[in-house]
């Protein structure tokens, strides 16, 4: 039941690999910021799965948010001069971190509970 | 509630995977875009491209200088070609090749008049020695191979120029400074003078405008052959002796 996001992934990647348009040189920085929030809150959607609280709304909202939203604060920090953009990074790097973790311990309590019930 | 959480994970990575993509690419060319290069590499390729100009510049220059070389020698072929054409048509002209036109004087010579073949020959040489540039004896062109002569048969003297034989009456036809040419054969004891005694009067006819044909047949060469000095540059020796030959 993993194959269908993992076929999802995929396509996306086919999908973006083959559009024509490019990013404009300005917007990578930004660009950078949001595709790692949006790591961020898919990595969070996998591990609210194995914990059992998933709320696809919560998922949807947060991906798109949390993108535009660091996207918005890096473009306003450039423009305030202050360096939001790390700031960001350093947040969404954090919780990326520890979304893996628990994602990892809630892959191995399923796999012991598993042991156990056999 | 199960069906849902597929569709959405799905679609969040599809998303994801659109966006993944799309930035891989954007900061793939923005890495290899030239505000990202290091300052070494940016000095390399400078060095490297004003080299290459540098030696694209010297082909251009190598090339039109081999293509106004080509452009001398198309010229200097072209001056040749005309210069040829023109030689050859004065070679045409002094050969008797072409009909001529031009001012000059006609001497009609009746049946009844008694002229010999040797009496044309003097008015013809008469008439170059007064600067005629081109002379014809009826549809017989004067060169410098032609003979005036004369052909007999049982009943009759013929005279005859080049071989073909000339009816009456004979015209002569001269191109030159008519005014020249007419005193030139009718100067005291001249030709005209000389021609009275024996009751012949040639009619002269100044015109402006005579007709002197071409020659009818191209002379044929078999044994002569140029003559070539020989080369002073070829041997050292030899052509002293030659050239002091030849000063004698």
């Amino acid at each position: 039941m993993w194959i269908l996001p993992l076929l999802g992934l995929l396509a996306g990647a086919f999908i973006g690999s083959t559009l024509t348009y490019e990013v404009p040189p300005t917007y990578i920085k930004y660009m950078s910021i949001a595709v790692l929030a949006s790591l961020d809150s898919v990595l969070g959607g996998v591990r609210a799965l194995l914990e059992n609280d998933f709320d696809s709304t919560v998922l949807l909202s947060g991906f798109f948010t949390n993108a535009l939203l660091a996207a918005l604060l890096a473009y306003l920090g450039d423009r305030l001069g202050v360096d939001l953009y790390l700031a960001a990074v350093f947040v969404f790097g954090v919780r990326l971190f520890q979304n893996l973790a628990n994602i990892r311990h809630g892959l191995l309590s399923q796999l012991r509970n598993n042991k156990q019930e056999k | 509630m199960k069906r849902k959480w597929y569709l959405t994970i799905t679609a969040v990575f599809l998303v994801m995977g659109i966006l993944l993509s799309l930035q891989f690419r954007a900061q793939e060319n923005f890495a290899s875009g030239l505000t990202m290069q290091r300052t070494e590499n940016l000095i390399a390729m400078v060095r490297d491209l004003s080299s290459k100009r540098q030696n694209l510049s010297f082909e251009i220059l190598d090339l039109t200088e081999r293509l106004t070389a080509q452009k001398q020698a198309e010229r200097d072929d072209k001056q040749l070609v005309s210069n040829i054409a023109n030689e050859m048509n004065k070679l045409n002209i002094i050969t008797g090749a072409t009909e001529l036109i031009g001012p000059g004087l006609t001497i009609t010579i009746d049946r009844y008049m008694p002229i010999l073949y040797i009496d044309i020959i003097n008015i013809v040489n008469e008439l170059w020695a007064a600067g005629a540039e081109a002379i014809s004896i009826n549809d017989q062109r004067v060169t410098a191979n032609s003979a005036i002569f004369y052909a007999e048969n049982s009943n009759n003297v013929f005279l005859t120029v080049n071989n073909h034989t000339i009816d009456y009456p004979v015209v002569i036809m001269a191109i030159g400074d008519a005014a020249n040419l007419e005193k030139g054969l009718t100067i005291p004891g001249g030709i005209m003078d000389n021609l009275a005694l024996f009751g012949a009067y040639p009619v002269l006819e100044k015109k402006d405008e005579t007709t002197v044909v071409a020659r009818n047949d191209t002379p044929h060469f078999y044994f002569l052959k140029e003559y070539k000095p020989e080369d002073t540059s070829s041997s050292e020796s030899k052509p002293a002796a030659n050239n002091q030959i030849h000063n004698d």
